[in-house]
């Protein structure tokens, strides 16, 4: 178990080497488990798409046909309420894979912006930009989850919210990093030469090159994400039930695990597949781009 | 290497200090008036408006904010973090109950991540592309994609329930502590081990080792005595961020295995939006992550002298 969503982690110390965006993508493909982690990820987004159009409907109780084993007429059981736990596995794909991405744009997005304003002004904005995002690395990024959301009260948007807000700090800091890296680079010198505007070149020219950089790390962080979205949610301080989301499903599954323990086969392979396939190409990713730790 | 300590020590103040800001920022945030809070939890129902402002005023409320700033940071100087809002005792009393039963969790948990990231990393790094290698990343990829809580219950269920080991009902004392801490420890151990193996190959390469090499050391003494002294400031960095993380996790694995600690308290404090105690979580938190995390860089700089440049920068 990983609690910590690796974007949430202090950067080691030094600048990041930047990420080569081109020419990764035959390299990453050239590696067995980026390749099963990239189908698994297709596979999950097409059933995140399609799936709910295919099952029944994931919130229609069945009080006549609570706790059904697998088989019949449900592939995967029904639930303590009768609905179908296909369905709702199904539907918490969505669930899941929507909330996490959400996380990482939104994250991503305030990053880029509070990163890139701080590279490019620089002064006291820097100043002011770069202590707060130092403050928020230097602490555990999952107590600030709790704390936001003890703030804001459980809910699944409010949980968004709070991993949000406690995750764009280290994206913010590698978009400042090469935001001033971009600022050095001979078409921003020639650029600036031939008169373009401070705002151009900033959007232009600097925006594009953190984007790159701070889209790959948030992308890396998924995993996690899901993984903090549905634990958070399993204790009853994310999504509320009857929400079909994996962690509420598990947390209903426990009460009847005595004597239905198939109720965990769905949501917990959900959640298993889906992280499986954010990390497998993340760690591939990192591998190839990284010398440092190939083996 | 002083003026470096200091400055490091300088960051961590300043860390602490925006921590204490943002804690205090959330507790003026949340919505609900403390007072009446407060009065509920003291069994008064329908407070006549003097009561209300009478709590307010011994709360200290009713103050403007950096006055109330002031007044609760020096309340926190002395331990005092307030008082709960469903139970109306000391949030200090509280967590302090609580602390014994989530430090032998935590104690334990980080004692078995140790151990295994350290048996899983050298086996790992030995002789990699052999299979303990293969076996040891096989691992670490599957127990840090198995949530935690998933395991949790698992475990709870087979081998509790079903096998008879051990006891449902966790009463928070070592003898009970084994398999929560185990399922708290099982993440951090992979992920330690991956980079305790990246150091030990990143070691290898040095020049150093080709001349103890000729000089006849073999590989078992390479790898523990020249290699794995190298490895280790990245190592130790990690468990002291990760021992700060195992706090971050204590909630969920505490609420799975009922295990009577502060991690268990302060979910149940966040479904009953008691903000005082959210808070003094978060506090006691972030202080032990500043402090751990300070000392671990210390200690690294005082390993590796090579360090002590950029623990300053």
């Amino acid at each position: 178990m990983s609690v910590l969503p690796a974007m949430l982690r202090p950067t080691p110390a030094g600048s990041p080497q930047p990420v080569a965006v081109i020419g990764v993508w035959p390299r990453l493909l050239a590696r067995w488990d980026a390749r099963i982690g990239l189908g698994l990820l297709a596979a999950l987004v097409l059933v995140a798409v399609l799936g709910p159009l295919l099952t029944v409907d994931p919130n229609v109780p069945d009080y006549t046909d609570k706790v059904a084993p697998p088989g019949g007429g449900h592939l995967l059981g029904t639930d303590g309420a009768g609905r179908d736990l296909l369905a709702r596995t199904v539907a918490g794909t969505r669930t899941s894979l929507g909330a996490a991405l959400l996380v990482a744009a939104l994250s991503a997005l305030i990053g880029l912006f509070v990163g890139v304003v701080a590279g490019v002004l620089g002064g006291w904005v820097d100043a002011v930009l770069s202590r707060l995002t130092d403050v928020l690395l230097g602490l555990p990024g999952l107590v600030l989850t709790l704390a936001v959301v003890g703030l804001l009260g459980p809910g699944f948007g409010n949980l968004v919210l709070a991993m949000t807000l406690a995750g764009w700090a280290g994206l913010a800091r590698l978009a400042r990093v090469h935001a001033r890296t971009a600022l050095t680079r001979p078409d921003v010198l020639a650029a600036r030469m031939a008169g373009v505007g401070e705002l151009r070149i900033a959007v232009g020219h600097v925006l594009p090159a953190a984007a790159a950089q701070v889209l790959v790390l948030a992308t890396l962080g998924v995993g996690e994400v899901v993984l903090a979205l549905a634990g958070l949610s399993f204790l009853g301080l994310g999504a509320q039930p009857p929400t079909a989301e994996w962690g509420v499903m598990l947390a209903a599954a426990r009460d009847t695990l005595a004597f239905a323990p198939w109720q965990l086969i769905g949501p917990g392979l959900g959640l298993v597949a889906t992280v499986l396939a954010a990390t497998l190409p993340s760690e591939a990713l990192r591998d190839v781009t990284d010398p440092g730790t190939r083996a | 290497m002083t003026r470096a300590a200091l400055r490091r020590l300088g960051q961590a103040l300043g860390t602490a200090a925006g921590g204490a800001i943002l804690t205090f920022a959330l507790l003026v945030a949340a919505p609900g008036d403390p007072a009446r809070r407060v009065l509920s939890a003291r069994g008064v129902q329908d407070p006549t408006p003097t009561a209300v402002a009478q709590v307010r005023a011994e709360l200290g409320v009713d103050q403007p904010l950096p006055l109330r700033f002031w007044d609760w940071l020096t309340d926190l100087t002395r331990g005092d973090l307030g008082v709960s809002w469903r139970t109306g005792r000391p949030v200090t009393t509280e967590l302090v109950d609580r602390l014994p039963a989530t430090a032998i969790l935590a104690v334990s948990a980080l004692g078995l991540a140790v151990v295994l990231s350290l048996a899983l990393g050298l086996l790992a790094a030995a002789r990699p592309g052999g299979w303990p290698d293969h076996v040891a990343r096989v691992l670490s990829t599957a127990v840090l994609v198995v949530p935690g809580f998933l395991l949790g219950v698992v475990v709870l269920d087979v081998l509790v329930v079903r096998a008879g080991l051990g006891r449902v009902i966790a009463d928070g004392t070592w003898s009970t502590a084994f398999l929560p801490a185990l399922v708290l420890s099982l993440g951090a151990a992979a992920s330690w081990s991956r980079v305790l193996r990246a150091g030990l190959l990143e070691a290898r390469g040095a020049a150093h080792l080709r001349v103890s090499r000729a000089r006849g050391a073999g590989p078992a003494r390479r790898l523990v005595v020249h290699e794995l002294p190298n490895a280790l400031p990245p190592y130790l960095t990690l468990i002291g961020l990760g021992s700060a993380a195992l706090l971050g996790g204590a909630p969920i694995v505490e609420t799975v295995f009922t295990w009577p600690g502060v991690g268990r308290y302060t979910v149940e404090a966040i479904t009953g939006r008691d903000m005082p105690v959210v808070t003094g979580f978060t506090l006691l938190a972030v202080l032990l992550y500043v402090v751990v995390s300070l000392a671990l860089d210390l200690l690294a700089a005082a390993l590796d002298p090579r360090l002590r440049a950029r623990v300053a920068a």
